[in-house]
C-alpha cells in the first residue's frame, strides 16, 4: 500500500489525477467532448507547440533555455512564404525553410557551448533578433495562396483521421521517448544537466553536446513553422508570436527542473495532455482565450508549489513525529 | 577480506616500511599514543601557557577547546592565549586544526567544549556578526570585497551608521582618517575593483580598524603578495600590535614567521604541541613538532616498480600557476606529491588529464610526446584522473553507480543504435562492485545515497574501467573511514603490482609516506624536493614544502 501511495504522490502521478479529473468535467459538462473530431481537433489546435516542447525538455534537462523557438518559427514561415512569394517552388522553400531553423540553432548553439554565454540571455537576443528578420522579410503583408498540396498537409487526414502534423508528433514523442531514456545521447543529456563539471572531468564533449542540441531545438522549431503555416494557410510577421511561454509552461508543468539534470516525457506527455484537454474543456464552455490563459498560468504557479508544500508538510510531520516520541520518553523516563 | 587486514597491522610513528631499505624502528615502535597520552602532551601545552603569567592579561583565551567532524577529531582539548601587543604565530601542517580553530574564534563554528575568554570574561561567540562585536576581525589570502563599491564603502559595509540615511561626508572623512593613520595612500573613492590583493587587504585591515578590532587573525595573508607588498603588510601588522591590538599570525612561510612572530605556536593532529616565545624556537624545531604525526595503520608496500619508464614530464608550465615541473614515473612505481594547501599539486595533475592544460613543457608516454589538451586525449592515452572532489567534479550524484561507473567509456556500451546496452552495463558495473567491494544492494542504487567510503570506491571504479596505465589519485583517502582506507591502500599496492604508474597527490604525509616509491614536493607552485622512500621523512618533506630546505636528491 505504501508503494502505490507513493506512485499516486510522485509527480507523474499527481498528473495524472488533475488529467483524469479534467476529463471527467468536460466529459460531464459537454457532449460533444468525448468526440473523434474534438478530440482530434483538440490536438490539432496546438500541434505546433506540443512538438516543439518534446525538443525543449531536453534543452531544459540539460541545464539550458531556448526563449528562441517561438520566433525560429515564425522566421520559417516567413521565410517559407517570402521565397513562395518570389516564385521558388514549395518544396525548395520548405528545404530553405528547415536550414535556416538549423541555422539559428546553430548560432544559438555557438554562444552557448563554445563561448560559454548564458543561453537565457543568447537565445533572448535571438527571440528579439530571429522575430525582427522575420517581420522585415514580410513587413505588414499577409501571404497566403500556397499550393493545394501544401495546405492539404496541414488539415487532411492522412492516417485514420490523423493529420500528418498528429502522425508526426506521435512518432516524434516515441523516438525522444527512446532516445531520453535509453540511448548515450539521453544519458549524457541528464549528466550534463545535473553537473556539467563532473561530465566534463569524465570526457564527455560537452560543449557538441549543447550544440548538437540547440541546432535540433532550431530544425524542429522551424518544422513545426512550417507545419503552422500548411495549417493556417497564410503567414504574416506575427506568426508563432509567444508560443514559447506556452512550450516552456509545458514542460516544467511535466516536471522538467527549471535548474536541469530531473523530468521526463511521461511527465511532460501528461502535462500536455492536460493543458490541451483543460483549454478544450473551457473553449466549449465558451470561455474566452484570455480567461484559458489565466486558467494555464494558475497551473504553472500551482505546479511549482505543490512540490515545494509537500516537502514543507513531511518535514513538518517528521518534526511533530520527533517531538512525539521525545515526549513519550520524557513521560516513561518520568514514570 | 581487506578489512580483517587492518587489525594486523601494528601502529608505527614515524616510520616507513620498505622492502629495500628496512626500516629503522623508533625506539617504541609498538606503542599506540592514546587518548590519555594525548592529553598528557596537551598538560605541557598549556603549561607553557601558563609561564606567560608575568605578562598582562591576555586578551583573547581559549581554554580546552574540542571539535568533532564525523569522525575527525579536528581539535582536540587546545589552549590558546593571545596577549594585547603580541603577533602570535600559528604553525601547522594540512590540517593539524588551525582552520578549525579560526572558524571558532571568528564565530563560524562553535567548539564542542571548552571556553572563550575576552578580558578574563566568558563569551560565546554565536556568528562572525558576535565576533565583530567582540573586536575580533580576520583577514585572508583572499581578500573578501564589493568589487563594485569604493573604498570606504567596503570599509564601512557593515556599520555606516544607523537609520536610513548614511552621512557620506562622514564615512568618507572617516575612512581617509582611518587611512592616514596606517600610512597608506588609498584614494577611498576608488572602486575596490581593480585594487591590487595587497591594497584590498589594507581595506580590510582599515575596516577592522574603524570597528575597533582587539583580536586581529591573519589566515596565510602574504601567500599572494610580492616582496614589498609583504614588508608593507608587515609594517601594518607592527603598528597594529603597538596599539595594543593581539594578532593571530598564520603563513606557511617559515622566514616570515620567524621575522614578525613574538611568540610560535605550534599545531597536530588538532592538538597544541609546542608554545614558546619566538628566541626560543628555531625553525628547525618548528618543523619537527609539526612533523611526527601518529599514525594508526600502515600500509607495508610491495616492491613493484618495474625497470620501464611509462611517462617523462619536463618543464611543465602553466603561466601563474606552476612552472618547470619535472618528473617520471616507471611502471609499477607510486609516485607521491607531496605538498601544503596551496602548493599546486592538483594543477599538475589536471594538466596531465588535460583539463586545464599546460602553457608549455612536454609529456612523453612511453618515449614519445604526447600533446595533450583535453580529458579525451588523455584517455585514449591511458591517463586516468580521480578528482580530489567526489561531489562537485567526480560524480553524478543522483545517477545510478552503473551510469557512473560507464560514463568516461559509454560508447564500448552502446548499441548500433546508440541506445546502451542495459545489461552489459550493468555487468561491468556488478563485476567492479564486487571486486572493489562496493557495499551497495544493487547497481541501480543511486550514487549520493552511499558512503563517502564507497562513493570513492565508484569513482575509482570509474576510472579502472578505462583501463588507464597512468592513475593520477587525487586525495583518495579524504574523508573516507579508516576500513576504506585500507581498502584504497591495498587497491593503489595491487594496481602498481599490475605495472600501473601511479601518482598520488595527498595532504596525509603519512600516507605519502607509506604508499610512495618516490615522493616529489611541491611549494607554491614549484616542484621543490624529490626524495627516494629511503630519504623521504616527515621533516624533511615538511622543511621543503614550508621552505627550508630543498632536497633534488634523486633523479
Amino acid at each position: 500500500m505504501g508503494f502505490s501511495l507513493r506512485r499516486l504522490l510522485s509527480w507523474e502521478g499527481l498528473l495524472l489525477l488533475i488529467l483524469l479529473l479534467v476529463v471527467a468535467v468536460n466529459a460531464l459538462l459537454s457532449p460533444v467532448y468525448l468526440g473523434l473530431n474534438n478530440q482530434v481537433n483538440l490536438f490539432q489546435l496546438s500541434i505546433e507547440k506540443i512538438i516543439v516542447a518534446l525538443v525543449m525538455t531536453f534543452i531544459i534537462i540539460n541545464g539550458e533555455i531556448d526563449l528562441s523557438v517561438a520566433s525560429v518559427m515564425g522566421l520559417a514561415a516567413c521565410v517559407l512564404a517570402y521565397l513562395f512569394e518570389r516564385g521558388v517552388p514549395m518544396e525548395q522553400a520548405v528545404v530553405a525553410a528547415l536550414a535556416v531553423g538549423a541555422l539559428c540553432g546553430a548560432f544559438n548553439g555557438f554562444w552557448v557551448a563554445y563561448i560559454g554565454l548564458p543561453s537565457l540571455a543568447v537565445t533572448l537576443a535571438g527571440l528579439i533578433g530571429y522575430r525582427g528578420v522575420a517581420r522585415i522579410l514580410l513587413e505588414d503583408r499577409s501571404i497566403t495562396g500556397f499550393p493545394e498540396w501544401f495546405n492539404r498537409l496541414g488539415q487532411q487526414p492522412i492516417l485514420g483521421p490523423l493529420p500528418l502534423a498528429v502522425v508526426l508528433f506521435f512518432g516524434l514523442y516515441m523516438i525522444a521517448l527512446v532516445v531520453l531514456n535509453f540511448s548515450g545521447v539521453g544519458r549524457l543529456v541528464y549528466v550534463v544537466g545535473n553537473n556539467r563539471e563532473v561530465a566534463r572531468y569524465s570526457g564527455v564533449r560537452v560543449p557538441r553536446l549543447k550544440m548538437g542540441l540547440f541546432i535540433a531545438s532550431g530544425f524542429i522549431a522551424a518544422l513545426a513553422g512550417v507545419l503552422l503555416a500548411a495549417r493556417l494557410g497564410a503567414v504574416r510577421g506575427n506568426t508563432a508570436d509567444g508560443f514559447e511561454l506556452d512550450i516552456i509552461t509545458m514542460v516544467l508543468l511535466g516536471g522538467v527542473s527549471i535548474f536541469g539534470g530531473t523530468g521526463n516525457l511521461f511527465g511532460v506527455g501528461l502535462a500536455i495532455l492536460i493543458i490541451l484537454n483543460m483549454r478544450n474543456g473551457m473553449a466549449l464552455l465558451n470561455v474566452t482565450g484570455n480567461v484559458q490563459t489565466g486558467v494555464v498560468g494558475l497551473l504553472l504557479i500551482f505546479s511549482v508549489l505543490i512540490p515545494n508544500l509537500v516537502q514543507d508538510g513531511q518535514t513538518l510531520l517528521q518534526r511533530r513525529r520527533a517531538r512525539r516520541k521525545e515526549v513519550e520518553l520524557k513521560v516513561k523516563a518520568g514514570d | 577480506m581487506i578489512t580483517s587486514y587492518e587489525l594486523r597491522v601494528t601502529s608505527y610513528e614515524l616510520s616507513v616500511p620498505s622492502i629495500v631499505n628496512p626500516p629503522a624502528l623508533p625506539a617504541l615502535p609498538f606503542v599506540k599514543l592514546t587518548n590519555r597520552e594525548a592529553e598528557g602532551s596537551l598538560s605541557k601545552g598549556q603549561s607553557s601557557i601558563a609561564m606567560h603569567s608575568s605578562q598582562p592579561q591576555p586578551t583573547l583565551l581559549l581554554r580546552g577547546i574540542t571539535k568533532r567532524f564525523g569522525s575527525t577529531q579536528a581539535l582536540d582539548g587546545v589552549g590558546l592565549a593571545m596577549y594585547p601587543g603580541e603577533i602570535h604565530a600559528l604553525l601547522g601542517e594540512n590540517g593539524a586544526g588551525k582552520s578549525t580553530l579560526i572558524k571558532i574564534i571568528t564565530g563560524v563554528h562553535q567548539p564542542d567544549t571548552g571556553e572563550i575568554l575576552l578580558d578574563s570574561r566568558p563569551i560565546r561567540i554565536g556568528s562572525t556578526l558576535e565576533a565583530q562585536a567582540h573586536g575580533i576581525a580576520a583577514i585572508y589570502q583572499e581578500p573578501m570585497m564589493y568589487p563594485d563599491l569604493n573604498v570606504a564603502e567596503n570599509i564601512f559595509i557593515t556599520h555606516a551608521g544607523r537609520g536610513p540615511l548614511v552621512n557620506w561626508r562622514r564615512v568618507y572623512r572617516e575612512a581617509e582618517s582611518i587611512l592616514d593613520q596606517l600610512d597608506v595612500q588609498l584614494d577611498v573613492r576608488q572602486p575596490a575593483r581593480g585594487l591590487t590583493v595587497a591594497a584590498q587587504q589594507t581595506v580590510e585591515i582599515a575596516r577592522a580598524i574603524s570597528l575597533r578590532v582587539r583580536v586581529l587573525i591573519m589566515d596565510e595573508p602574504t601567500a599572494a603578495l610580492s616582496a614589498h607588498e609583504v614588508e608593507q603588510l608587515f609594517s601594518l601588522a607592527r603598528r597594529l600590535r603597538e596599539q595594543g591590538v593581539a594578532i593571530l599570525f598564520i603563513s606557511h612561510r617559515m622566514e616570515e614567521v620567524f621575522s614578525i612572530a613574538d611568540r610560535v605556536t605550534v599545531f597536530r593532529d588538532g592538538r597544541l604541541i609546542s608554545s614558546a616565545p619566538r628566541a626560543e624556537v628555531t625553525p628547525e624545531g618548528a618543523i619537527r613538532d609539526m612533523a611526527g604525526r601518529t599514525v594508526e595503520q600502515l600500509f607495508p608496500r610491495s616492491n613493484t616498480v618495474q625497470e620501464e619508464t611509462l611517462v617523462q614530464v619536463r618543464e611543465l608550465s602553466k603561466a601563474g600557476v606552476f612552472a618547470d615541473v619535472h618528473f617520471e614515473v616507471r611502471k609499477g612505481e607510486v609516485l607521491g606529491f607531496a605538498g601544503l594547501v596551496g602548493a599546486r599539486r592538483t594543477d599538475v595533475g589536471l594538466a596531465l588529464f588535460g583539463v586545464e592544460p599546460a602553457d608549455s613543457g612536454e609529456i612523453l608516454l612511453d618515449g614519445v610526446a604526447r600533446h595533450v589538451r583535453s580529458p579525451n586525449q588523455a584517455m585514449a592515452l591511458g591517463i586516468a584522473y580521480v578528482s580530489e572532489d567526489r561531489r562537485a567534479l567526480g560524480l553524478s550524484l543522483p545517477m545510478a553507480i552503473s551510469a557512473n561507473i560507464t560514463l568516461p567509456t559509454l560508447r564500448r556500451y552502446l548499441s548500433a543504435l546508440g541506445l546502451v546496452r542495459g545489461q552489459a552495463e550493468a555487468a561491468e558495473a556488478e563485476h567492479y562492485r564486487q571486486r572493489l567491494a562496493i557495499r551497495a544492494p544493487s547497481v541501480a542504487v543511486e550514487v549520493g545515497k552511499l558512503s563517502g567510503g564507497n562513493q570513492q570506491k565508484v569513482m575509482l571504479s570509474k576510472w579502472l574501467n578505462t583501463k588507464p596505465r597512468l592513475l593520477i589519485l587525487d586525495e583518495p583517502t579524504r574523508g573516507i573511514d579508516v576500513g576504506a582506507k585500507a581498502e584504497v591502500h591495498q587497491m593503489i599496492d595491487d594496481l602498481a603490482a599490475q605495472g600501473m604508474a601511479i601518482i598520488l597527490i595527498s595532504s596525509d604525509l603519512p600516507e605519502v609516506l607509506a604508499m610512495s616509491d618516490r615522493v616529489l614536493v611541491m611549494r607554491e607552485g614549484r616542484q621543490v624536493g624529490l626524495f627516494s622512500r629511503a630519504e623521504a621523512t616527515q621533516e624533511r618533506i615538511l622543511a621543503a614544502a614550508m621552505g627550508q630546505a630543498g632536497g633534488e636528491t634523486v633523479a
